[in-house]
């Protein structure tokens, strides 16, 4: 009875891979920055006001948001700010810049913590103005915004040396559909 | 009450009389309604400072409300925005829900904006040197612990509540309590200047009802004292009108004694067969026939003076050549003073422009003036009669100027002020017993003033006098109107 649960626990898992892998692209393929279409907008990286860091490198993007970096040069504690699951925002995130589904980020989290690894799992926000609100708030808080969505409450980074405005923006996200 | 009392009454001050009447007196020839206007601006005068004491309380009132009242509020508001500030941010504490701790952050950072806004405001309005100090002690700890709280808020947010909780134990609360204080100590201060103010208000208010009543006892004790002195005035008048009118009849029996007294004795010696041929009685009969004239003109001029009061008189007003008015007036009195020996000097301008007058009330004038002189030029037996044309004083044009003098006895400074007032005799006439009944030269400017002109008079005691008529000149085309129709005018008639 023991050995088939271990098996159907084994296909299951088998199964729940495939389907997360097919519902994206290769890892490799990530990598590379996908050209902007049209009606894209830019996603920024935001921050708080008084954080010093005005630019960041993807990787190192990367490390932040897996919490894989804790806190900032100046010694604030790091707070990851993402959207609800399902929001393009998010998804462009966990695309772009955790290379990862939202299985595996979930998993990766979970792991995480129960690990010891990652200190603070991530804040979920319903909107872009309750993100707005917590990194204004926290000052250790990074978090994401559509450009129309930003204003001076917060900062938005530099994403290898680019800014949102900028040609070459690696951070593209679908316009918004009407609801 | 009409001019001729109000003059009489004045003349009581060359008689012995009260301080107080003689003020009654001078005050008596304007009517109460002065009085009453002079009584007005005295109240009105106090009343002002009542006002002004209401305009102060008023304006104390409104400093009061605006500084302490208002104050005091605001500091309650700013109580209760301190208070919601940290108390959003521990409703933050009770969740573990992102988005409602963003809600309470919110909350709380709104409160906090309206404590900011009523610090910066109070400090705009504090004046004292204390208040300043109070108030940017408060800024500076309000801004203490925003920043203790933005932290507590961060931790809350970062889902870190034991740090937030020892955040706010460590230095929020005391933060907090010296703000609270800070806000007690303000409160302090509004209640200290309600009071002080409040106290200012009583003291006001006090003070004008002091003067309220004083107003209000001054106004009592000026009206009773002008119902008084109004009562007085009249009394004093009735009292001189009195006098006056026994005087004016015993004048006036005295100046139909005389003439009486010889009729009576003229008829008595033809009754008696002492007057005998007709030469005696022709020249008996001339006597009685000259007395009654006296005693006529006499009757003639008061009926005429009183006529002339009552405004009854009504003149005929024509062009008049000057000279032959003073024709009429030398023709009128020349049986008088040849019967005298007195010599008329009369000197008039050739080619004189006409006069507007009734020609007979023109000559009692000046008969009036001529018999005036007779009177009173005592032994120089001398008067000169002038016309003339002269640039009128009073008016831009030129006018007729005739002036009857005499070289007699002179009128005194202080008497030239009413010897045109009726019934007025001079002491010195009084004393010299030359009989006249005061109303010559009065009826004289009555009837100058009736004729558009005026009466005028220059004298030096022991030297004569000399009294001008001053007549407009008639304007060339009514003149002329005038001598085409011999009908009089009724549009001129006065």
């Amino acid at each position: 009875m023991r050995r088939l649960a271990g098996l159907l626990f084994i296909l299951a898992s088998a199964a729940f891979s495939l389907a997360a892998l097919s519902l994206g692209p290769a890892p490799n393929s990530r990598l590379l920055p996908r050209p902007q279409i049209a009606s894209e907008q830019n996603l920024a990286v935001v921050v708080n006001l008084s954080n010093p860091v005005e630019n960041l490198s993807m990787p190192e993007l990367r490390r932040i948001f897996l919490g894989e970096r804790s806190h900032w040069p100046n010694g604030r504690r790091i707070t990851l700010v993402m959207m609800e699951p399902g929001q393009p925002e998010r998804a462009v995130v966990l695309r772009d810049i955790c290379q990862m589904n939202e299985t595996d980020f979930n998993n990766h989290f979970l792991h995480g913590v129960f690990t010891g690894e990652v200190l603070v799992s991530p804040k979920t926000l319903a909107t872009p103005v309750g993100v707005r609100k917590f990194v204004f708030n926290v000052p250790g808080a990074i978090g994401y915004l559509r450009v129309s969505d930003l204003d001076p409450t917060v900062k938005a980074v530099r994403i290898d040396e680019r800014g949102p405005e900028d040609k070459g923006y690696r951070l593209h996200v679908p316009p918004r559909t009407a609801k | 009450m009409n001019g001729q009392n109000k003059r009489a009454r004045r003349r009581t001050l060359a008689g012995p009389a009260a301080p107080l009447d003689r003020v009654l007196a001078l005050a008596s020839p304007y009517n109460s309604s002065l009085l009453l206007l002079i009584v007005f601006l005295i109240v009105i005068a106090i009343g002002r400072f009542v006002i002004r004491d209401l305009h102060t309380t008023n304006v104390e009132a409104q400093k009061m409300y605006a500084g302490s009242v208002l104050g005091l509020h605001r500091i309650g508001e700013l109580q209760y925005q301190a208070q919601e500030t940290r108390r959003s941010t521990f409703y933050a504490l009770t969740t573990s829900n992102s988005n409602l701790q963003l809600e309470y952050a919110d909350q709380s950072r709104e409160a906090d904006h309206r404590v900011n806004e009523g610090i910066s405001e109070y400090l705009l309005q504090a004046r004292m040197p204390n208040e300043i100090e109070v108030g940017k002690r408060l800024q500076r700890d309000w801004s203490e612990y925003l920043s203790v709280r933005n932290e507590v808020l961060a931790s809350i947010l970062e889902g870190i509540t034991n740090e937030a909780v020892t955040l706010d134990l460590k230095g929020g609360a005391p933060a907090f309590e010296r703000v609270r204080q800070d806000l007690e100590e303000i409160k302090r201060l509004y209640d200290e200047q309600a009071s002080q103010q409040l106290a200012n208000v009583a003291a006001t208010s006090r003070r004008s009802i002091f003067r309220l009543i004083g107003v209000l006892g001054i106004t009592l004790a000026l009206a009773s004292a002008s119902v008084w002195a109004i009562q007085r005035s009249k009394m004093l008048g009735a009292i001189q009108l009195a006098k006056l009118q026994m005087e004016f009849v015993a004048s006036v029996s005295h100046e139909l004694r005389t003439p009486l007294a010889v009729i009576s004795s003229a008829a008595d010696n033809i009754a008696d067969g002492l007057v005998g041929g007709k030469d005696q009685l022709k020249r008996y009969g001339s006597a009685i026939q000259n007395q009654c004239r006296q005693i006529t003109e006499l009757v003639n001029q008061i009926l005429l003076f009183a006529s002339t009061k009552d405004r009854k008189y009504r003149y005929t007003l024509r062009p008049l050549q000057v000279s032959q008015i003073i024709d009429s007036v030398l023709d009128s009195t020349a049986e008088l003073v040849q019967e005298i020996g007195f010599v008329i000097e009369r000197r008039i301008e050739s080619g004189l422009p006409c006069v507007m007058g009734d020609l007979s009330a023109l000559s009692q004038c000046l008969q009036n003036l001529i018999v005036n002189a007779v009177k009173y030029s005592g032994e120089s037996r001398w008067i000169g009669i002038r016309a003339f044309v002269h640039d009128s004083e009073e008016r831009s044009s030129k006018e007729i100027r005739i002036t009857v003098q005499d070289r007699g006895m002179g009128i005194d400074r202080l008497e030239m002020p009413h010897i045109f007032e009726p019934f007025y005799r001079g002491a010195a006439v009084t004393a010299a017993q030359i009989h006249g009944t005061g109303l010559g030269l009065s009826l004289a400017k009555s009837i100058a003033e009736a004729m558009g002109g005026t009466l005028s008079v220059v004298s030096e005691l022991a030297v004569g006098s000399i009294f001008t008529l001053h007549l407009p000149i008639v304007e060339k085309q009514e003149s002329e109107m005038a001598s085409v129709t011999s009908k009089p005018d009724p549009s001129i008639r006065k």
